[in-house]
């Protein structure tokens, strides 16, 4: 374990050092992500201004949800480059090879090798736009509140990590290059809004099958509302545990079946 | 003494999907797949003893690859086992990984766009390796491979030799008591090939370290490799010295003989050698190649100086990559499967 920690610490220090050789691209990127953020508050300002309530909820509620959604999806975007381009780069090209021969566990190294460290730039901003909702509605966060929404975080973030494992995964069973990560990815936004507003097919599909719900608007919903939601809150973790532990034995079952290219 | 490597009936078989031509083909395929089972690897066993060097070679295709992926525990056997270094390498895999060093000629396991120091340091502290113990090796390394001058360079930005010796040289930073090696010497000019050489050379003498090796350069194997494995077809054709093989596959040899002129070449021509091939190279020289079990070179030569004028006779040493060929072609291993 400590020495996972001291590794996670030297691949982040190489990953900066990569960075900061190609420094032109990292404030490109940081510029682009900053503007993008700032691009979908514009949207929700936009869409929700107009209608006092949405669903039941008023217009800082809904913001507050958005900065709160921002949390887990910041962390979860720093950490999942590898997963997104995994099929093509470490299947396609055979680069997995050389995360197998390294004794360090293989899905460690597949996360961890790369960062993307701009999007952290949405975990300030998400904190600003829960910080200042809670003002307008007149929510007092307390320290309980702070470690339900760090620890609602940690879950969500393993949430999305978890479902985007189990997709990646696919690519150690079908050679083609899989298109299903990036529908399932845009499905993110989904967890951004109120999710009442959707029909209840779609709403279930969001608890249950792909629970990006757990990661955002339950435990939004748990802070806002309350009691409603309490029940949400305590299955929150065991959503997580449940899907984190599928996508560590599916993964593991996928190493087993990798097949390498042909030289 | 037990073997470091221990490989029995080994097998590995690949599902291939069989893409259909054209683009309705592609279409047909999303819906109906046409698959195929292939042996790469076909019963192989071996054993390898601690200190060895062994040379593994074979025509493209052979499976020398997916051997080497399964020894390295990249791969899962589809049957038999292997025991190396105490481990079953897929099974155990990263216990394992820290007791072996790997090097595709094909592939570099260096971090591309940072400096070879960095990525040797990285390595350093994925393998555990201690600051002094590295300081000793960098040093050794450097003595023969020569690192020094491009230690600071990205690897992207080195030549393929340069990068080889780094690659070689960070696959055996924690002086890993096994090393196996796909294709090390692979597109690298005569220098850079040497100072590997040498270098696998002397790690193998001072540290004792065994050594699997996998070549088309057949040079690579006279010179480091006291045994060697011919695999084709996924299975193991011969497993012995260089000697031995010479000794089972060299069926006949050769002698090129010049003569006095065109009418003693003529003569020597008309002579009767039951056996012996005969080819003109041109007026006044003649190439025999006799069967060893039928003849002596003495005996073909005898026969031919008594019966023509001759100037010179040279025996033609087969070179290794002649007998290898041959058995690559399929023509020489009917009986003598070891």
């Amino acid at each position: 374990m400590r020495r996972h920690v001291s590794l996670l610490a030297q691949y982040f220090i190489q990953y900066s050092k990569v960075r900061l050789a190609y420094r032109g691209d990292f404030i490109i990127s940081v510029v682009t992500t900053i503007g993008a953020t700032l691009f979908g508050i514009a949207v929700v300002w936009l869409i929700f201004k107009g209608a006092p309530r949405v669903a039941g909820w008023t217009f800082y509620e809904i913001v507050f949800l958005y900065g709160f959604s921002l949390l887990p999806m910041s962390v979860f975007n720093m950490l999942s480059i590898n997963l997104y381009y995994f099929s093509e780069i470490y299947i396609v090209e055979g680069k997995f090879d050389r995360v197998l021969l390294r004794p360090v566990n293989s899905l460690f190294q597949i996360l961890f090798e790369q960062f993307r460290l701009e999007a952290l730039g949405d975990t300030v901003l998400g904190l600003f736009l829960i910080v200042t909702c809670a003002r307008r509605i007149g929510l007092e966060l307390g320290a309980g509140d702070w470690l339900f929404i760090a620890a609602a975080t940690v879950c969500g973030c393993l949430i999305y990590l978890a479902i985007f494992l189990l997709l990646t995964c696919i690519s150690f069973w079908m050679e083609d290059r899989v298109g299903v990560i990036p529908p399932v990815y845009n499905m993110l936004t989904f967890g951004r809004y109120p999710m009442d507003i959707y029909n209840p097919f779609i709403k279930f599909l969001l608890s249950w099958v792909v629970p990006f719900g757990f990661a955002t608007y339950y435990p939004t919903a748990a802070v806002l509302k309350q009691d409603e939601f309490r029940i949400y809150a305590w299955l929150m973790p065991v959503v997580t545990v449940v899907f984190g532990a599928l996508s560590l034995f599916v993964w593991k079952r996928g190493v087993r079946n990798y097949s390498s290219t042909g030289s | 003494m037990p073997g470091i490597v221990e490989v029995e009936d080994l097998v590995k078989e690949f599902r291939a999907f069989e893409r259909r031509e054209g683009l309705l083909g592609a279409l047909a395929d999303l819906f109906s797949r046409q698959y195929r089972t292939v042996r790469a690897v076909d019963r192989i066993s071996f054993e390898i003893r601690p200190g060895e060097m062994v040379g593994y070679i074979g025509p493209n295709g052979a499976g020398k690859s997916t051997t080497i992926k399964m020894l390295t525990g990249i791969l899962v056997a589809s049957g038999g086992t292997i025991r190396a270094n105490g481990y079953i390498p897929w099974k155990e895999r990263t216990k394992y990984a820290s007791t072996i060093g790997v090097v595709f000629g094909q592939r570099t396991q260096l971090w591309w766009d940072i400096a070879v120091v960095e990525s040797f340091q990285l390595l350093r502290k994925i393998y555990n390796v201690s600051e002094s113990d590295y300081k000793t090796r960098m040093k050794r390394f450097d003595e023969i491979l020569e690192l020094g001058r491009y230690l600071h360079t990205p690897v992207r930005k080195l030549s393929l030799g340069e990068r080889m010796r780094c690659d070689v040289a960070a696959a055996l930073l924690h002086s890993p008591p096994l090393v196996f090696l796909d294709e090390p010497t692979i597109g690298l000019d005569i220098v850079a090939k040497e100072h590997i050489r040498q270098f696998l050379k002397d790690v193998n003498h001072h540290s004792g370290t065994t050594i699997l090796l996998t070549t088309h350069d057949l040079s690579d194997i006279e010179e480091l490799c006291p045994r060697l494995m011919i695999i084709d077809h996924g299975r193991l054709l011969f497993d012995g010295g260089l000697k031995e093989l010479k000794r089972l596959f060299w069926r006949d040899s050769a002698l090129k003989v010049d003569l006095k002129d065109r009418e003693e070449a003529d003569r020597l021509g008309a002579l009767e050698l039951d056996g012996v091939e005969k080819q003109r190279l041109d007026d006044m020289s003649y190439r025999l190649r006799f069967p060893r079990d039928q003849w002596t070179a003495a005996g073909v030569i005898r026969r031919v100086v008594n019966a023509a004028e001759v100037r010179d006779i040279v025996i033609e040493e087969q070179s290794i990559e002649e007998v290898v060929k041959r058995i690559y072609l399929g023509e020489m291993f009917q009986e003598s499967r070891p």
